[in-house]
């Protein structure tokens, strides 16, 4: 009886609700927990919703993401906690942020409760500052994001924690105007780590970001080179008479860190390496792990080939099997990479093609993995393109990316001994992480007649020399008549 | 992303590729198959002018045909792989 008055207003209020910024009601976060992992030129975000069901049958959950945030995203999957298995996402974008629609495993009921974890690569996202140093200065970079993390559901409890890898937190901002929502302060630091939280019962609409929401960064030290691959140019060329998958990369690498005040020293440099105490901003060599039963690996620059290579080559294990040991390539650039830096280089290696390479006899259907790229230890590349070229004479092209390309693209690339030229794929991605070296598969068929195209157009060339030696044989060509 | 799975685990049950001729033979067969061009070529070079040429022109056939795997054969082998 007590709650007949109100129920009619309720449900002109809820059929207005679009108009007004509720909150939706058929969740509540019992609590959001974010942890931010500092890197160089990657950021690990990985965000805990601990989610209780109000309403039943709900299958569907949303997560909000500020468009800085998905602007500066380059990876992100949503799994229930402790298992593995990637929850199916659907992603709309309104006209303040991103949500994200996770299909739950399966239908919660009223009070039903799971966790959900959101993780996330950023790229981007730091920058140095100082953005200057010199040779023996550390490196000390800025991280900014949001203080409340949004959601579309009432939050009950929500913390940011940010990580950094080096102890030497130089400062972090504290927040202002949230006294009403922490209890125990706003903000604490433990050594490297710097908690935001917890905040209670905040409901992020947008009244309450305009109000609340602000940027929080962390200034921090890191230890080791920020990288950025500007760009990427891979190709893989598939021959079948040589049976030998050749994967070739053209990189230009830029050491991101903070650009060089003043000379370089030498001497300096040398001092430090006899001391094994380089600076971090300092990138003098690094390592590729390359697939097992790699051969003629080289590397070269503009200048020519760089001798400061080596490889150790593990041996090749049968396609589709897990390799046990990867070929390790250790490089190291012709000269030390400093802040703002850049090198430019080439290498490339040979893998038998059986080891990539499967064959539907019954269809006449061949079938190659490619990977995207062999990635170097906390990098982002920013630019991309695999060209994958196919033997002369493929047909019935088809492939796949093991994650959405940017665009992908077939043309012919004319090679030593091609008449007709050879079919090539060409994928384009950009700010690609460790998390992005899936693998490329392309069928195609060949018939025999192509496989022999090669060698009988080679032949006719020589035919046609025999041609002109037989016409040549005929021609008198002496000057006195007998 | 099932497709990609499905494509995937189809990546790995079909059986590896196999040349048709063995990899390790090839510069052995560069030799064998160049040198018989080259033989059939000073073959070609004594054979007498006739009128329909029928030897000429099956000599120089032949050789061609050495020629042209000989020398696939051969950039295989120094690594060109065609």
């Amino acid at each position: 009886m007590a709650r007949r008055w109100w129920t009619f207003p309720l449900l002109l209020v809820s059929a207005l609700a679009p108009s007004f910024s509720l909150a939706d009601l058929a969740f509540e976060n019992t609590a959001i927990v974010r942890t931010i992992e500092l890197g160089g030129s990657l950021v690990h975000v990985s965000t805990t919703y601990a989610v209780k069901a109000l309403e039943p049958g709900q299958s569907t959950y949303q997560i909000a993401i500020s468009k800085d945030e998905r602007a500066k995203t380059s990876w992100l999957e949503v799994k229930v906690k402790g298992r593995t298995t990637p929850l199916e996402l659907s992603e709309d974008e309104s006209s303040t942020e991103h949500l994200l629609s996770v299909s739950l495993p399966k239908a919660l009921g009223v009070n039903g409760t799971l966790n959900l974890v959101l993780e996330t690569v950023q790229t981007h996202a730091t920058h140095p500052f100082p953005e200057q140093a010199t040779q023996k200065e550390p490196q000390l970079l800025k991280y900014t994001t949001d203080l409340f993390t949004s959601s579309p559901y009432t939050t009950l409890v929500q913390r940011t924690k940010i990580k950094s890898l080096a102890p030497n937190v130089i400062s972090y901002t504290t927040p202002h105007d949230v006294d009403s929502f922490a209890r125990d302060g706003t903000v604490t630091r433990s050594g490297g780590t710097i908690t935001y939280g917890p905040y209670h019962d905040t409901q992020t609409d947008a009244d309450f970001m305009a109000k609340y929401q602000q940027p929080i960064s962390v200034h921090y030290s890191f230890d080791h080179p920020v990288l950025e691959i500007e760009t990427l140019r891979r190709t893989a060329e598939i021959s079948h008479w040589g049976s030998n998958l050749n994967i070739e990369d053209k990189i230009h690498l830029h050491n991101a860190g903070p650009a060089l005040k003043g000379h370089f020293s030498r001497l300096e440099y040398q001092s430090q390496n006899y001391h094994r105490k380089q600076s971090p901003h300092i990138l003098s060599d690094f390592a590729l792990h390359l697939p097992p039963g790699v051969t003629n690996a080289y590397f070269y620059d503009q200048n020519g080939n760089v001798s400061t290579s080596h490889l150790r080559a593990a041996p090749s294990v049968a396609k589709g099997s897990k390799a046990i040991q990867y070929s390790v390539l250790e490089l190291r650039p012709r000269y030390p990479v400093l802040g703002g830096w850049n090198y430019s280089y080439t290498i490339g290696f040979d893998t038998p093609l059986q080891d990539s390479v499967g064959y539907d006899a019954k269809n006449g259907v061949y079938m190659v993995g490619v990977p995207v790229m062999t990635n170097i230890a906390g990098t982002v590349v920013n630019d991309a393109e695999v060209k994958i070229i196919l033997p002369e004479g493929a047909t019935y092209v088809e492939f796949v990316s093991p994650f959405p390309a940017l665009s992908s693209s077939m043309s012919t690339h004319i090679s030593y001994l091609d008449t007709t030229g050879r079919p090539a794929v060409t994928f384009t991605y950009k700010d690609l992480t460790y998390k992005h070296t899936g693998i490329i598969y392309v069928s195609y068929q060949v018939p025999l007649s192509a496989h022999l195209k090669k060698a009988m157009s080679v032949g006719a060339a020589f035919f046609s020399l025999f041609a002109f030696a037989f016409m040549a044989r005929r021609v008198d060509l002496k000057l006195h008549k007998k | 992303m099932d497709n990609y799975e499905a494509i995937q685990a189809l990546h790995k049950s079909l059986p590896p590729f196999a040349p048709y001729v063995p990899a390790s033979l090839l510069p052995s067969i560069a030799l064998i198959l160049l040198a018989s061009t080259f033989a059939l070529t000073f073959y070609f070079s004594t054979l007498p002018k006739d009128t329909f040429p029928l030897r000429e022109t099956a000599v120089a056939s032949l050789a061609s045909v050495l020629g042209g795997f000989g020398v696939v054969a051969l950039f295989c082998s120094v690594g060109v792989n065609v």
